[in-house]
């Protein structure tokens, strides 16, 4: 039994922390645009196909392709920000609607350039075993473990000491103030968008190797992500890293106590019952009238 | 009283609805796309009493319209009830479905309401999709029983052709039209869309804003119920898939595109969505793409869909004509 928690433990770290870098980007978006990017899993998908094509047609080599591909992701971005999402500020009906437009767009169009059927990519990380007492976890998992916090890290000092990332912070809480201190909000949302679109870039390029790469990868992880926001508080960046890894090890466990068909069940009824009970989440700030 | 535009599209799309079978008698394909998109608008006419009239968005409502759609199916395929009554109760479980999450949830507000809805059709899909011996699993319920037909006299009156099931749900349909008119017109509907205006205010001017979401909740769970009964008794299979949060999203969508708040906005809006795409067949497999950037494009340029375009284009119209008659 204690080498089934054990097992469960380090696979859901290890989902927790692509759950991370979604919530992340989705947190980020939210807290700083008020804007609920759904689209924001088709995203980590295209981090998945990038990384493939760059791996096998351009590098050979997995590190400079998941560069590579945060770098064309951070790019499409600032494109989706500035054609997209910024005529749609504070428009949360027809952010759904362009939300869909776009899962269709870029969904369809991967499934024109690469096919429907999902490709498989093994890198050396995948192949190569490491072994902890009597069980095996591939190196992939604990690349990304450490990929990630070391992405988590480098956001927070960014965020915390560099002038762009307090004007970021700045924006966030209040966007007319941080116009009359001189910052440009339209570029804040750009930065914004950026990073977000590089982090579930990161999470595809991870996460593709270890399983597939197809259509409908992002899927899952964008629901999860939002989950996590939700349940840490909307726009708090500690509750995203609590949420994500928090749902990453509970639905891992749980499949120790009940089928694994239902671990979406539980990660959902706990979502609710946060909604319920404390809708302002682990980490939120009660604000009345606003929940 | 000069006929309005709304009442003219009303009445067109009714008489050419009605004589569809006739028009397209031989062309079954294009009969089972309209009634697909019918199947569609039922529970998006559900979607507009909440989001075009109360102003909630759930992205939770297919998992309202498989609840109707497995009882209805479950009654006819296994008990053996009759149609009418299997589609009622159908309905009536997924408004008691409605009931038990909008007596918690409907607190809630504008961000946290729609990832709740959203949360429990996922919870409602799992359950579709793991409930082996009720729904049967991930594979569906198959062999449904079209509803029987009856004789009128010598008239034989049968639902088990193209175009006889499509007269069924164009009855259906026009029903469900029917109560969404005469509830959008009464004093309840008013006070949904006092809600929609300004919470605050319908409060103080003694509207029971919560008794009415709940209400308006239950009615488009059950609405949508009713739809999800129509589109497993055409498909002639429940499957899980059918009820995915994708397809939630597809309803909204459809609203939006069509026009939320107007009455036909859910009925252009499902045709549109079901059957452009369907007929785009130049574009082949490049037509989900191109719906894609029509999407983009109505969120951008068109926020009150179809309807609100139409509506303002003949504004302009008009006024256009009122110059005119003054200059001439």
């Amino acid at each position: 039994m204690a080498t089934a928690i054990f097992e469960q433990l380090i696979n859901g770290t290890m989902m927790g922390s692509i759950y991370v870098l979604m919530a992340l980007g989705m947190v980020l978006i939210y807290g700083v645009m008020h804007v609920l990017n759904f689209a924001h899993g088709v995203l980590f998908m295209t981090g998945g196909y990038l990384t493939h094509l760059f791996f096998f047609n351009l590098t050979g080599s997995y590190p400079l392709a998941i560069v590579l591909s945060i770098l064309t992701l951070a790019l499409i971005g600032v494109v989706l920000e500035g054609v997209i999402f910024r005529p749609l500020r504070d428009n949360l009906r027809m952010q759904i609607v362009a939300s869909v437009g776009l899962i269709l767009i870029i969904q369809n169009g991967v499934i024109q350039l690469w096919g429907p059927r999902a490709l498989q990519m093994r890198t050396s990380s995948v192949s190569s075993l490491v072994k902890v007492g009597q069980l095996s976890f591939t190196m992939q998992h604990f690349v990304i473990i450490a990929v990630v916090v070391s992405a988590v890290t480098a956001l927070y000092l960014f965020l915390t000491f560099t002038r762009l990332g307090t004007a970021m912070r700045a924006t966030s809480q209040h966007p007319e103030a941080a116009i009359v201190v001189g910052i440009n909000p339209n570029r804040i949302y750009a930065l914004t968008f950026m990073i977000a679109c590089a982090l579930a870039g990161l999470g595809g390029a991870l996460l593709g190797p270890l399983f597939l790469i197809f259509p409908q990868m992002g899927d899952a992880p964008m629901l999860k992500a939002l989950s996590a926001i939700v349940i840490g508080g909307m726009g708090s960046i500690p509750g995203a890293i609590v949420g994500g890894f928090g749902i990453g090890v509970v639905e891992s466990l749980s499949t120790l106590v009940i089928p694994s068909d239902y671990r979406d069940t539980i990660v959902f009824a706990i979502l609710i019952l946060m909604l319920l009970l404390r809708p302002w989440g682990l980490f939120g700030v009660r604000v009345r009238g606003e929940h | 009283m000069k006929p309005s535009l709304p009442l003219i599209a009303a009445a067109t799309i009714l008489i050419f609805g009605a004589l569809a079978p006739v028009i397209f008698s031989g062309e079954p394909y294009v009969l089972y796309v309209l009634t697909l998109a019918l199947c569609y608008a039922i529970p998006v006419i559900g979607m507009n009493l909440l989001y075009g009239y109360t102003g909630l968005v759930s992205l939770g409502h297919m998992g309202f319209a498989g609840v109707g759609a497995y009882t209805t199916a479950l009654l006819m395929k296994s008990a053996g009830l009759p149609f009418v009554p299997a589609l009622l109760t159908g309905a009536a479980a997924a408004g008691f479905v409605g009931l038990l999450v909008g007596i918690p949830c409907l607190r809630l507000r504008s961000h946290f309401f729609i990832v709740v809805t959203l949360a429990v059709g996922m919870i409602l899909f799992t359950l579709f999709n793991n409930l082996d011996p009720i729904t049967g699993g991930a594979e569906g319920l198959p062999g449904i029983p079209r509803p029987q037909g009856f004789t009128l006299g010598s008239f034989v009156v049968e639902f088990r052709s193209v175009s006889g099931f499509y007269i069924l749900t164009f009855i259906i349909t026009a029903l469900v039209f029917g109560l969404q008119v005469l509830l959008v017109r009464s004093d309840f509907g008013r006070a949904l869309s006092s809600i929609r205006q300004d919470e605050t205010l319908a409060a103080a001017r003694g509207v029971n804003v919560f008794g009415h979401k709940l209400l308006a909740f239950v009615l488009s769970a059950a609405i949508a119920g009713v739809g999800g009964a129509m589109k497993v008794l055409f498909l002639r299979t429940a499957a899980p898939l059918s009820f995915e949060l994708q397809e939630s999203i597809n309803l909204i969508v459809m609203l939006i595109l069509g026009g939320a708040g107007y009455l036909i906005g859910p009925i252009v809006g499902a045709i549109t969505f079901v059957a452009l795409p369907e007929f785009l067949r130049a574009a082949a497999e490049m037509r989900l793409i191109f719906f894609g950037f029509t999407l983009l494009i109505v969120a951008r340029f068109a926020p009150r869909g179809i309807c609100g375009a139409v509506v303002a284009g003949t504004r302009i119209l008009s006024r256009k004509d009122k110059n005119l008659v003054r200059h001439s």
